[in-house]
């Protein structure tokens, strides 16, 4: 039913991502790539999907500056959909741009904390998150003022209002303040693709909350894990845990609870993708627990290697499915990823570790 | 010999020459000791030094490689937050004093505050394994260099000192020893002089000696001569008393031998 209409507004935006999503690098690429022995060659391997992007380059360039040319061109091609886009997958892009946006005020906030100049903080902002009023959070030279201005200026006000006090910017520390954000930007995206009369029982509200459930989930037992050790009380955890995904509920109970690594993999027995995921962890992991990615031994891939292959096998599997906005979203995803590998690698060729460099992900 | 001037200034007596002996065995000692020394603290410090930049190196690309795992797992740049959350150092140094033969050096000690954690929440979301992890790579590179610093810094102090070791070295070497052997053999010379002088006044006084009791023993034998020839005369004018001139004669004779 929904493939009747669906191509009336959206069917141009849809060709064009499916275009981007075929110009992806492919494990021929990677594998090419790892081959090269210096940033240059690596720069000539990408030379057909990133071109223009890159030839502005000087030689040997630096692999940070490999990552923002490649951000770059991501950046360009969103901009491109965007402004293509209308109605609903408008909306949409929007909110995908939500996530980058909290990330950029956690930065402004902090920098607000400290008393720097935020004018310097903008360029550090990830563009995808920037919005036309952001230059003026730089105004505020307080955190009162600042919280007024994302209030006014931001699309991020709702999260704000519903669960921080202009107190709490103050003494919480910034990772609270941030993960609190993006819990309820997670919560809010989810209620929107399935509530909004355009994607609500449509492909999109399916994949997407696939895709969403995935990263709640993922979060959440992130917070858990990287929390061990540090002053987060298990009450405060709760509060970060998004209120929904296949963790949700008891599985988040059980995870709020848990004090060691044993405690998350008992709360994720229920998912079989997560439990096989932690079983491969804890034997790959060694003593030092998990999530190295390869700190232990360089075979075993670790538990956010894991979530980063799992993400980008959903999001490949969103593209088998027609008349749907989470396309987008996977392509931005899946594009993200190339940049992390084309950065790794650089980094292992720069750095002549070679041994480590096949820890990319390819999915195509 | 180069020349009088180099040697010190003292009378060429046994008991100075004694003197200078013994100084001379004391700068010889004392030159191989600060020779052995000078040589102790090159040789260990610098092979210290190249252990230490070895390490350095080998810890500074696990860490950068871990910098590179945190930009992976993060997918994006933290660098910012971290800085501003720092409040106060949780690497931190202790100097203190090392005595190496001799020579007190400064040395570096790095120890980890405890109970600070200041950017422990980085990395919440996502990454936040990588971001400890990388700290504690870092923390491994900073210790390497602060070994290495305390290294080097001990090396300029050594370095002043080795050079004044080697000055005193060639001072003893070039300058205390040979002047203290002239010295001796000056000293030498001038008792020899004066041994020689001495056996010749020796020589001169039994000659003279000599020449003296040759005098005398001419006298003698001029009187004696005398004697015989008025003993003679009286003889041939009387033949009778033969007997008796002759025991006189033989008692003269006896008398002469006891001189």
């Amino acid at each position: 039913m929904e493939g009747l209409l669906f191509n009336v507004n959206n069917g141009y935006i849809e060709g064009i991502v499916r275009g981007y999503r075929n110009s992806l690098l492919t494990s021929t690429n990677y594998t090419n790539m790892t081959q090269c022995e210096s940033i240059d060659d690596l720069k000539l391997q990408l030379g057909p999907a990133y071109g223009d992007f890159l030839a502005s380059l000087p030689p040997k360039p630096s692999t940070s500056a490999l990552a923002a040319k490649t951000t770059d061109k991501l950046v360009s091609e969103f901009r491109y959909v965007r402004a293509n886009a209308a109605g609903s997958l408008a909306k949409f892009m929007d909110y995908l741009t939500y996530g980058y946006m909290i990330d950029n005020v956690a930065l402004l906030i902090t920098g607000t904390l400290h008393e720097r100049d935020t004018r310097e903080l903008l360029e550090r902002c990830h563009p995808l998150g920037w919005f036309e009023t952001m230059p003026v959070l730089c105004v505020a030279t307080n955190i009162e003022e600042l919280y007024n201005s994302v209030m006014i200026e931001t699309p991020l006000a709702p999260y704000f209002k519903s669960s921080l006090s202009l107190q709490d910017l103050d003494e919480l520390n910034i990772e609270i303040v941030r993960n609190t954000l993006y819990k309820n930007y997670l919560e809010d995206f989810y209620h929107f693709v399935n509530t909004h009369p355009d994607m609500a029982g449509t492909p999109t509200a399916e994949v997407m909350s696939e895709l969403l459930e995935f990263e709640a989930d993922r979060r959440a037992i992130n917070i858990t894990l990287n929390s061990f050790g540090t002053e987060l009380s298990k009450a405060d955890r709760k509060k970060l845990y998004p209120n929904f995904g296949q963790l949700y509920p008891e599985g988040t109970l059980m995870l709020s609870r848990a004090d060691d690594f044993e405690g998350v993999r008992l709360a994720v027995e229920g998912v079989a993708d997560y439990k096989s995921f932690f079983d491969a962890a804890g034997l790959g992991g060694g003593p030092s627990g998990p999530g190295n990615m390869g700190g232990g031994g360089t075979e075993g891939k670790s538990l956010e290697d894991m979530f980063y292959q799992k993400e980008m096998e959903i999001s490949k599997m969103a593209f088998t499915r027609q008349f749907t906005y989470a396309i987008v979203y996977a392509w931005v995803k899946l594009r993200e990823q190339e940049i992390r590998n084309i950065t790794w690698i650089a980094e292992c060729i720069a750095q002549n570790q070679k041994e480590r460099i096949n820890n990319y992900i390819s999915v195509f | 010999m180069s020349g009088a001037a180099d040697r010190e200034a003292v009378f060429p007596t046994r008991q100075s020459l004694g003197i200078m002996k013994a100084k001379l065995k004391g700068a010889e000692t004392g030159h191989s000791l600060l020779k052995r020394k000078s040589e102790a603290l090159t040789k260990s410090i610098t092979r210290r030094i190249d252990e230490a930049k070895r390490k350095m190196g080998r810890v500074m690309q696990i860490a950068s490689l871990s910098l590179a795992e945190v930009t992976y797992a993060v997918g994006g740049n933290i660098g910012y937050q971290i800085q501003e959350s720092t409040k106060s150092a949780r690497f931190r140094i202790r100097a203190k004093q090392e005595n190496v033969s001799g020579v007190l050096l400064p040395a570096f000690e790095a120890y980890q505050a405890e109970g600070n954690d200041d950017f422990a929440m980085t990395g919440l979301g996502k990454g936040g394994q990588q971001v400890q992890r990388c700290r504690e790579t870092y923390a491994r590179a900073v210790e390497a260099l602060v070994e290495l610093a305390s290294l080097q810094t001990a090396f300029v102090i050594l370095d002043e000192v080795i050079k004044v070791v080697n000055r005193r070295v060639n001072a003893i070497e070039h300058v205390i020893i040979p002047r203290t052997e002239n010295t001796i053999k000056y000293i030498n010379s001038e008792l020899d002089e004066l041994d020689r002088e001495e056996f010749y006044r020796l020589k001169k006084v039994a000659a003279k000696k000599q020449r003296d009791n040759a005098e005398t023993d001419a006298q003698m034998k001029a009187k004696k001569a005398e004697q015989q020839r008025l003993a003679d005369s009286e003889n041939a004018e009387g033949e009778q008393t033969e007997n008796t001139p002759a025991d006189i004669l033989a008692a003269e004779e006896d008398e002469d031998v006891i001189f």
